[in-house]
């Protein structure tokens, strides 16, 4: 909502993004475009536990994939694009060692084109890695919206976009599932008991949205985090993008030359049995 | 039996000659085959590739879920790998809902309502293959490769880069639309040309050419947006 508050949070991200920079691609080659791959990305969102060490691992490689460092209530990390196949994200905390035993890990099983939010979620005493599955598509003209609740201090939330109730007494640690919504300006807020916020955000049409409700000293805060945008309008059809300058003529005369071809071979046939009929004619007698 | 000697005899140097005559014929296929090669690689020479430098600038930051930032709009392009450098027309849709493309077949154009190249999602660029005399600016945009980089330079100076992942073939009447143009979870760009086989009937080539990449954090650091 208002630039200041964002500030803190939003220099995590950042973080986070220099840290991945490079990293994007954590197991897959050069991909195609219907590729054998998923996305992941790393959350925490646990208000009361102090920074973690995030770990990636495939499974069955000792070796992480990947680690972000020092990740911080409200951090969420951009997408990571991985093979299909199962990982496992352990977290530690803060500068621990890699040998370390890891305060709470998690199975991630990626499938083709799905996109998983692994997070960790709960007061720091009952922390455990929540797999949340993210959506990547939305319904024509349409932009998709869901609630992560991840206040502490307000355990019931209740989450309104404009007149439609995206959550009511949500409950610390719970996510929503998608809903969608019109795009256009869009007031969001979140109520708990004593504490709320607001935010006003402009939603395009073919974006999907996660709205993370966050404490933040003396009240809420709500992030709103992109999860996927695709084109505002889906153009129809193929662009023509092309006049034949450099296009080879007459294309499609390669049948004629076949014909030729097969003709003559014909033709050549016919001549040559009668040039040997005409050599031997005892053959051609009877 | 005399009789059929004699034909055969007669018939002998008219078999050569037909025969002549059929293999001299078969050859021409053949000539005509070779040099009219449909798969087009004897169609306009493809000939060097222009020189040009990746851009110079600050390099833009990864696009980030987070926030309300804004990402400047683009101005131009550079591809290294074949040779372009354009600057960046605006195109929407058609009256009849296609994609615009640009007036110039010499210059690319941003479609404006795919993302903005850097923001979360596809940035969607087209451009000519060719014009009706000879090359248009993405004359050689099914030369690129995974690997290759794209640059393009935003309204505030910064350059975002991009790395090819794909290059694929569509029919037209087969084009992957929301593959193109569709939502994905991070930073894309789809270079967008004509390509295949041109129908001289229509005036229109049948396939597309489509170039895909994601984002990759520029040689010098990001700088951090204040």
């Amino acid at each position: 909502m208002n630039l200041t508050s964002r500030l803190p949070a939003f220099r995590h991200v950042l973080a986070a993004c220099a840290l991945s920079a490079g990293l994007l691609s954590i197991a897959a080659p050069a991909t195609s475009a219907a590729p054998a791959t998923g996305w992941l990305r790393l959350a925490h969102l646990s208000p009361n536990t102090p920074a973690v060490d995030v770990y990636l691992y495939s499974v069955g490689n000792p070796h992480a994939r990947l680690v972000l460092h020092h990740v911080s209530y409200g951090t969420v990390s951009p997408y990571l694009k991985a093979a299909v196949g199962t990982y496992t994200v352990a977290m530690r905390p803060a500068g621990a060692a890699s040998s370390s035993a890891p305060v709470l890990s998690t199975a991630v099983h990626v499938r083709a084109g799905d996109a998983y939010t692994v997070a960790g979620m709960g007061p720091a005493s009952g922390l455990r890695l929540q797999v949340l599955n993210d959506r990547l598509t939305s319904p024509r003209g349409h932009a998709m919206i869901r609630v992560i609740q991840a206040s502490m201090r307000e355990h019931l939330v209740t989450v309104r976009a404009g007149t439609d109730v995206l959550g009511k007494n949500l409950a610390f640690a719970t996510a929503t599932s998608y809903r969608a919504v019109s795009r256009g300006r869009l007031t969001v807020q979140a109520v708990g008991a004593t504490e709320r916020a607001l935010n006003k955000l402009t939603l395009q049409a073919g974006t999907i949205h996660t709205l993370v409700v966050l404490d933040e000293p003396g009240r809420l805060r709500i992030d709103n985090l992109e999860d996927a945008a695709g084109s505002k309008v889906l153009p129809v059809g193929a662009p023509a993008t092309g006049l034949g300058g450099t296009a080879p003529r007459q294309q499609s005369s390669g049948v004629i030359w076949l014909a030729f071809i097969s003709a003559g071979l014909l033709i050549a046939a016919s001549g040559l049995i009668r040039f040997r009929r005409g050599r031997r004619p005892d053959i051609s007698m009877r | 039996m005399s009789r059929g000697r004699h034909a055969a005899r007669r018939s002998r140097p008219a078999g050569l000659i037909v025969l002549l005559a059929g293999s001299l014929v078969a050859l021409g296929g053949v000539i005509g085959l070779v040099a009219n090669d449909p798969s087009g690689s004897s169609g306009y020479p493809l000939g060097r590739t222009p020189h040009v430098d990746a851009p110079r600038g600050r390099a833009a930051a990864l696009a980030i879920a987070s926030g309300r930032h804004s990402v400047p709009r683009p101005v131009s392009l550079v591809v290294p790998a074949i040779g372009v450098r354009s600057k960046l027309i605006r195109l929407g849709t058609t009256s009849a809902g296609t994609l615009q493309v640009p007036t110039t077949t010499s210059e690319a154009g941003w479609y404006t309502a795919s993302a903005r190249p850097g923001a979360i999602g596809p940035a969607v660029i087209a451009g000519h293959v060719d014009s009706t005399a000879g090359e248009g600016i993405f004359f050689r945009l099914r030369l690129l490769r995974p690997g290759d980089k794209v640059f393009v330079r935003r309204a505030d100076g910064t350059v975002a880069q991009f790395v090819i992942t794909a290059v694929r073939f569509y029919v037209k009447t087969r084009f992957p639309t929301s593959a193109v143009y569709g939502p994905v979870p991070y930073a894309a760009i789809r270079l967008i040309t004509c390509g295949g086989v041109f129908d001289h009937a229509t005036g229109s080539y049948l396939s597309n050419v489509v170039a895909y990449g994601r984002q990759i954090a520029g040689r010098h650091h990001a700088s951090h947006r204040k």
